[in-house]
């Protein structure tokens, strides 16, 4: 006998039953998708064009502290908002529907020094499809952390609860070089030419967003130079604390699971969205919480329907607890903060070793 | 003018399109940075469900010819949606665009009945082969509904230019004639083009005029409204039945017949095993898939490599544009007989004959 995952054990066919429920929400929801969709994601769009020209705006006057913080604050949320309820949810092809090429989700470039391209690789694909699942997934501590018993302790992880605060505050950079082969170049697997190759795309965007925020804006004022790139600087790295803490506390709470590779073989669309449950945390909050998550507080269901917008996921949510509660299954939820906790915890704890735990012969299915 | 292009190509790497653009709009709807963009300036009822929408074009729009057509697109109801009609343009600053309300179409609908003075739309480059004819040859121009628009485009630039001396007749069908357009511009036509022949033909008015006709375009009709058929150049432009109809009708009997169609969307109830064409619109390739197969696995037996990642509806990899023809969405999405920006291939199958941005 398998040991299951899930802390109710559910048969193949019941799974296939929670699918099927799943999969009815689904229709229902794509088929109401429309007119108020399309006015919210302008809106949204249209908020980050405005704060980020007040922002940019006060910085000029930032030689006046309230002027520089104010607008520091302002930049901050614009860009937040771009990267998270817009750019994130536009490149997961949310809004394709609406035929925009504005809010195409294969050609969004978004305001943070990684590529859209690599994302979609690394993030809408290898993520999302392969969500939580042991080799396969690297969201799993980002090859730099190890955040459950699972993954086989070194002696490096000793220093992680300092890797991650650094990891934190550059986490823009982190994600621009996730695709990056490093491992493959340093084992020599790969040679330097090829790294090279892999990196132009992702060098000539860091560029470009190197110059805009810590040249062009800073010159454009002149002699307020320095408060401009220190709000810039100051403004990425707030952006940074916020998404790094939004997206560990999608997948790293205390409750959720990680998955061995078997799991994949003949997967059925039932057990797919049974890993993307037990793989993912909610944070709960208010409404302005949850757009400046880029509605990434509602992880499960951003897991079960990376294609609905976003802001269908509150309504979606209240269905989706009604059908664990039908299921025996736990979903997994708490507010920022205690959610928080147990992620910090998890970088803490694992940072020392621990008795190692193994994946083998884990399954979705019990029977 | 001149000067705007050069100081925009200077720039333009600092430049972020979609900002400019929305800024832009805050000043003048229509200004873009690339996007070819027309301003609705004015809009006139010219006939039953029928409107005249007059725009002023970007500096992005490109003139076409008499008698082409562009690709025009709106947001309705949240959605972009595109469709080909054929504009008249009076100068490179203005043009007119007729529209006719088709039952259940939802671009016509939304054109003819909510477009405002103010509201902005896209207008394609253009296209077509129905520019102007031979003016020293006899020309025979047959319209059915508002197959009308590019062919009273040639018929003013023909009276603007008073190019043609050789006789020009048209034959116009229409239901009744409260669905006739342009007809008082077409009765006085002759003072300037005095070859001009107008023939008005209605299949649904209960008592005709005297200069009225009913009846199908068939080839006794046409022989006897156009007694010297031979050494005619005929245009033809109206729904694919009709111009099948005079095309057959003409067989062999006119010196050259050129035809343009359009077809109301069909929505084709396509069984699983009958296989569908596929035609793919970058390499030119046409194959033939079995309608039933998700589009991804059916294009891969076929020989073709599309880009793919998760297989299963969620990573948006394998998306591509659809130029043309119904598709189903095989995760509850439903039909949609629209052309769209992204496809996602693995979670669709055809519904008839398509077209891909491939
Ligand atoms: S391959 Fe992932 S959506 Fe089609």
């Amino acid at each position: 006998m398998s040991k299951s995952v899930a802390r109710q054990a559910l048969s193949a066919a019941e799974i296939e039953q929670f699918g099927a429920e799943i999969d009815a929400l689904r229709e229902r929801t794509l088929a109401d998708i429309g007119e108020a969709d399309a006015r919210y994601i302008r809106r949204i769009h249209a908020t980050v064009r405005y704060t980020e020209l007040a922002g940019r705006g006060l910085l000029f006057f930032g030689i006046f502290p309230p002027a520089w913080v104010l607008g520091t604050l302002l930049l901050a949320l614009s860009k937040i908002l771009e990267n998270m309820e817009l750019g994130h949810n536009v490149m997961h092809g949310q809004y394709d529907w609406m035929n925009d090429p504005r809010f195409d989700g294969k050609t969004y470039e978004w305001d943070i020094v990684g590529t859209s391209d690599s994302w979609r690789k690394t993030h809408n694909f290898k993520h999302h499809t392969y969500t939580n699942v042991k080799g396969m997934d690297d969201d799993i501590g980002y090859g730099l952390l190890r955040l459950f018993p699972e993954q086989r302790w070194r002696p490096f992880f000793l220093g992680q609860p300092l890797y991650a605060v650094v990891f934190a505050l550059l986490f823009q950079w982190g994600v621009a070089i996730q695709d990056l082969r490093l491992g493959a170049y340093f084992a020599g697997r790969i040679s330097r030419d090829e790294l090279g190759e892999q990196f132009r795309p992702i060098g000539r965007k860091m560029r470009r967003q190197l110059l805009k925020d810590y040249v062009f804006f800073p010159l454009v004022a002149g002699p307020f130079f320095l408060p401009v790139l220190l709000g810039n600087l100051v403004a990425n790295g707030l952006r940074n604390l916020w998404t790094f803490m939004i997206i560990f506390c999608g997948h790293f709470t205390a409750k959720v699971a990680v998955f061995p590779k078997s799991v994949l073989k003949d997967e059925s669309r039932g057990q797919w969205y049974l890993r993307q449950l037990l793989g993912s945390s909610n944070l709960r909050g208010g409404r302005v919480f949850h757009i400046l998550s880029g509605n990434l507080s509602h992880q499960i269901e951003h897991h079960l329907f990376p294609d609905i917008p976003a802001r269908r996921y509150a309504a979606l949510s209240k269905e989706i607890q009604a059908i664990c509660q039908r299921y025996g299954l736990h979903y997994n939820t708490g507010s920022l903060w205690v959610q928080f906790g147990q992620v910090v915890w998890r970088i803490l704890r694992y940072a020392l070793p621990s008795k190692p735990a193994s994946l083998e012969g884990r399954s979705l299915v019990s029977d | 003018m001149s000067v705007i292009r050069p100081i925009a190509r200077l720039i333009s790497p600092l430049v972020n399109p979609v900002v400019f653009d929305f800024w832009a709009a805050h000043f003048t709807p229509a200004l873009s940075w690339e996007r070819p963009l027309a301003k609705v300036v004015a809009r006139e009822v010219v006939a039953r469900d029928t409107v005249t929408l007059i725009l002023r074009p970007n500096r992005h729009v490109r003139q076409g010819l008499p008698g082409q057509h562009v690709n025009v697109t709106a947001a309705v109801e949240g959605v972009r949606l595109t469709r080909s009609y054929s504009p008249d343009w009076s100068s490179r600053r203005r043009l007119a665009l007729t529209i006719k309300r088709v039952p259940e179409g939802r671009m016509s609908s939304w054109l003819t009945q909510r477009c405002r003075v103010g509201d902005v739309l896209e207008i394609g480059p253009a296209f077509g082969d129905m520019t102007p004819p031979d003016p020293a040859q006899p020309w025979l121009f047959l319209a059915a509904g508002s197959g009308i628009t590019p062919l009273i485009s040639l018929l003013r630039h023909a009276a603007e230019q008073r190019a043609s001396t050789a006789p020009i007749t048209l034959l116009y069908w229409a239901r009744t004639r409260a669905d006739l357009c342009f007809l008082n511009e077409l009765g006085r036509l002759h003072e300037r083009l005095p070859g001009f022949r107008l023939h008005t033909i209605l299949t649904r008015e209960a008592s005709l005029l005297p200069h009225e006709r009913a009846g199908r375009p068939d080839a006794a009709l046409l022989a006897e409204l156009v007694p010297a058929l031979d050494g005619q150049l005929a245009y033809a432009c109206g729904p694919a039945g009709f111009v099948g109809a005079v095309r057959e009708g003409l067989a062999g009997k006119v010196a050259s017949f050129s035809a343009e169609a359009f077809t109301p969307p069909a929505l084709s109830p396509v069984t699983e095993s009958q296989p569908v064409r596929v035609t793919l619109a970058r390499s030119g390739r046409e194959l033939t898939i079995p309608a039933g197969m998700a589009l991804l696995p059916a294009l891969e037996a076929a020989g073709e490599r599309p880009a793919y990642g998760c297989r299963m509806g969620i990573c948006n990899t394998c998306a591509c544009g659809k130029l043309a023809g119904s598709t189903e969405d095989l995760l509850g999405g439903g039909i949609n007989p629209e052309p769209v920006a992204a496809l996602r291939l693995c979670v669709s199958r055809a519904r008839g004959d398509i077209s891909l941005d491939l």
